[in-house]
């Protein structure tokens, strides 16, 4: 039996899609069967993200309404051989095309077949979220140092306290050291003061990942970025290691340590 | 009739009329009606009426203040009854106590209470604590507190870090964006009430026992 987690963050665009691609990428990686379910309807990505999206032939709205099996609409990730899937979104409907009871019966259909069933949400706290957020086990919130963002984090945070699942785990995006030391942004130990949930991990700026994105490849791919950790070491943290919080300081170390860091993890 | 319904006794505060609570209330309003008509009385005077056992209804108690001022040197300042219905008793019970809320109060929530409430966490930008009395904060209050939301003047907000958006007393608010050079400076422990003026002031924890003595309800101590 698998465990579904969602991954949210009331505000949109900082980074919810990024982060569901490249963890269920890294939990992939790391030997689990995983399934991610694109719940923003009428406005799908993630299948971009992974560099998915011309093999898309059935979609979520599809399998709810019985056109088709669900397997037939798992679009499967070549790249991790046969550990990762996608169940898109459809494009041409909207978010009321599905209700939170089919979400849970279809989140539990997957949950019996994989290990991880990870649930990207769309912006917002109306119909989409509460779809999302039906099947779902556990909720990560995601949000990045600005104030418009954790004030969004705070809202989905005292929503998802409503719902009967555990309690959710922060994960702190798009760190800039530079911004963040000069005190122009807000710091970790602010947001997690204010937010008071568990810190499951940070991802530091990156614009590779950007340019991975639109390559149609998840960062976590390329082991040389610091954005990448960053997302291995919350992949591991989900499976339940105790991974030292990443340094956002040591931003230029040479290559000889750059080794050893590998070497180590 | 041998019984007297109505007796008046004169004391410094005006007139207290003591109503007979054993009698039919037609008898009552009648015997009521004459005694008002035949006083004399010069100037105008306070009367307090006293209805003992007897329980009305308040166009009951309406009728009877407008007999007693019909004349129009009489006013009426004070009735008072020795009885109140199970709901009116319920109603203060719940205005009377004491609620304790353990969490946080985030964003978009709001946070009821009839009387007082204690928030054990922290109170967050754009949540909402609403409370009949006072309010309560053992965190940071960030976010918005309304005290006495149904007219208790007296109520108080108290928080160990001091930092609302919006403070609310009765019905005045208070937008805290403003310049309030007392509250900036000392934001831990300090406390909001309605002052003589009639206007939200901001004050030390340690002067809640001067500014409202009636706060604190446990008897004894040396």
């Amino acid at each position: 039996m698998g465990e579904a987690i969602v991954i949210t963050s009331g505000k949109g665009g900082v980074g919810k899609t990024t982060t569901t691609a490249n963890l269920g990428t890294a939990l992939a990686l790391q030997g689990k069967k995983v399934c991610l379910v694109d719940t923003d309807i009428g406005l799908r990505n993630l299948d971009l993200v992974l560099g998915l999206d011309n093999r898309i032939i059935y979609d979520l709205v599809d399998v709810v309404e019985g056109r088709c099996k669900i397997h037939q609409a798992l679009v499967r990730d070549k790249r991790v051989d046969d550990k990762l899937f996608l169940l898109p979104a459809a494009q041409t409907t909207d978010k009321n095309a599905v209700t939170p009871e089919q979400m849970k019966s279809l989140v539990e259909e997957l949950k019996r077949e994989y290990d991880y069933i990870l649930i990207d949400c769309p912006a917002g706290i109306e119909q989409g979220y509460k779809n999302a957020v039906a099947g779902a086990d556990r909720a990560i919130v995601v949000t990045t140092p600005e104030i418009s963002a954790v004030r969004d984090a705070d809202r989905i945070i005292g929503l998802l306290e409503q719902e009967s699942i555990e309690p959710p785990k922060l994960i702190i995006n798009r760190i800039r050291k530079d911004l963040m030391k000069n005190g122009d942004a807000l710091d970790i130990n602010e947001i997690t003061t204010h937010l008071s949930i568990d810190l499951l991990g940070i991802v530091i700026d990156s614009e590779d990942v950007i340019s991975s994105s639109n390559k149609g490849e998840p960062i976590v791919m390329d082991p040389n970025s610091k954005a990448s950790l960053g997302y291995r070491n919350i992949a591991r943290r989900i499976l339940g290691e105790s991974v030292p919080l990443m340094s956002i300081e040591d931003h230029s170390k040479g290559m000889f340590k750059k080794l050893i860091s590998i070497f180590s993890r | 009739m041998s019984k007297q319904l109505v007796h008046i006794k004169g004391t410094k505060e005006g007139l207290v009329l003591r109503l007979d609570d054993q009698c039919a209330y037609a008898e009552l309003v009648e015997e009521l009606e004459r005694k008002v008509s035949e006083g004399s009385i010069d100037g105008k005077v306070d009367v307090q009426l006293h209805l003992g056992n007897r329980y009305l209804s308040n166009a009951q108690q309406e009728e009877l203040i407008a007999i007693v001022q019909s004349p129009g040197n009489m006013h009426v300042s004070k009735v008072h009854s020795d009885v109140i219905t199970i709901e009116e008793s319920n109603e203060r019970v719940l205005t009377e106590q004491r609620e304790t809320y353990v969490g946080i109060v985030r964003s978009g929530q709001i946070i009821k209470a009839d009387g007082d409430i204690v928030v054990i966490g922290d109170v967050n930008p754009n949540g909402k604590v609403e409370a009949g009395g006072s309010i309560f904060v053992l965190g940071n209050l960030r976010g918005i507190a309304h005290a006495g939301a149904n007219g208790e003047k007296e109520s108080i907000i108290v928080a160990s870090h001091f930092e609302p958006t919006h403070v609310l007393i009765d019905n005045l608010i208070e937008v805290m964006s403003n310049e309030k050079p007392f509250v900036k400076e000392n934001s831990d422990q300090i406390f909001a009430y309605i002052n003589r003026d009639g206007i939200i002031s901001y004050e030390r924890l340690q002067e809640v026992r001067k500014i409202r003595p009636l706060l604190s309800t446990v008897k004894g101590g040396s």
